[in-house]
């Protein structure tokens, strides 16, 4: 069933459409509150209140975007609201082992050891705000510059650069 | 042949490691990547990236749907599902409760010296039943509970002629 047809129903209180959608999205949801808190009990705290925002105002979503942006987009904000309402911003810590043990290695391709996984990630968490979310959601999320815009809440062509630039800086920092 | 540069060999990365575009009729890149140090390198860099996201904690899915039901759903329950607490309280004040003995979910909750076991109806999956919790009830329900009363009461009268 599509993302379209599942609002339809949720709307109406369908608590199967309701369930079906949460956990279509939020992976997606809480690697970018995850980008943004860098910490994963307040990321879990923010997807929550990120879904309980989306669906109390479901009613609001007009289609224009895809639903996983949208709710990506709110889950940005809410992340960003925990940072206003608490002034402060508790540093990374790096618990790669914990990190990396929900990987999903696609077999085709040359295995990533969760060593090169864990170091990327850490890196990735070195980035400004906006390159790192711009690689999360391009990169993790599929997400084309015009969407990434949305959510960052710049331009397609800001949110392009600060992709490419996380990019090289990734690079550099991974050399 | 068609040529490809390293800017459109780049944008395409993420798309292409994903899964989002199809690896067919990609020659072009796969050259491009074959011959170009640079682009191998970054598209390196994009595999390890995708490979190593993270997913949702187990049970923060739960949690999510719980919390995003609406709240007249998540309160109202059967009449026989009834708290534990709920049933001690009216048990006391019906005269259920009589000797000592300890009784499952009652025993946990430090009812233990006020039930004993074959006082009160145990169901299946361990929950205390029997005695309504009114608040919990739907007006529709209430009304239902009330006629069954109602009807007990005069049992004997044949209803309402």
């Amino acid at each position: 069933m599509s993302d379209a047809e599942l609002v339809r129903n949720a709307r109406t209180g369908d608590a199967a459409a309701q369930d079906e959608l949460v956990r279509r999205h939020i992976d997606a949801a809480y690697r970018v509150a995850l980008s943004l808190t860098r910490d994963p009990d307040v990321a879990a705290d923010v997807v929550q209140d990120a879904f309980v925002k989306a669906f109390g105002s479901l009613d609001g979503f007009r289609g224009d975007a895809s639903l996983r942006t949208w709710i990506v987009a709110i889950t940005a904000n809410e992340a960003r609201g925990f940072f206003r309402r608490s002034q402060r911003r508790k540093e990374a810590s790096l618990d790669a082992a914990t990190e990396v043990a929900s990987v999903q290695p696609d077999p085709a391709e040359r295995a990533v050891t969760e060593s090169e996984a864990a170091r990327a990630r850490a890196e990735l968490e070195k980035l400004p705000e906006k390159q790192r979310l711009s690689v999360t959601l391009r990169i993790e999320e599929g997400m084309s510059f015009r969407e990434i815009g949305s959510v960052v809440g710049s331009s397609e062509g800001a949110a392009r650069v600060n992709y490419f630039h996380g990019i090289r800086r990734l690079r550099e920092l991974m050399e | 042949m068609t040529q490809i540069r390293c800017a459109e060999v780049r944008q395409m990365m993420p798309d292409r490691v994903t899964g989002r575009v199809p690896a067919d009729g990609s020659r072009d890149f796969e050259d491009h990547v074959a011959r170009c140090a640079d682009c191998a390198e970054e598209l390196d860099l994009v595999r390890i990236l995708f490979s190593g996201r993270v997913t949702a904690p187990a049970g923060l899915a739960d949690r999510v749907v719980v919390a995003v039901r609406p709240r007249s759903s998540r309160a109202t329950r059967p009449w026989w599902g009834l708290s534990a607490a709920a049933v001690a309280a009216l048990a006391v004040g019906i005269g259920v409760a009589s000797e000592p003995g300890p009784l499952g979910v009652a025993a946990g909750l430090g009812l233990a010296s006020e039930f004993e076991e074959g006082e009160l109806w145990l169901s299946d999956d361990g929950l205390l039943a029997g005695v309504p919790e009114f608040e919990a009830l739907s007006d529709e329900a209430l009304v239902e509970l009330l006629e069954d009363l109602t009807s007990e009461i005069g049992g004997g009268s044949g209803g309402a002629a």
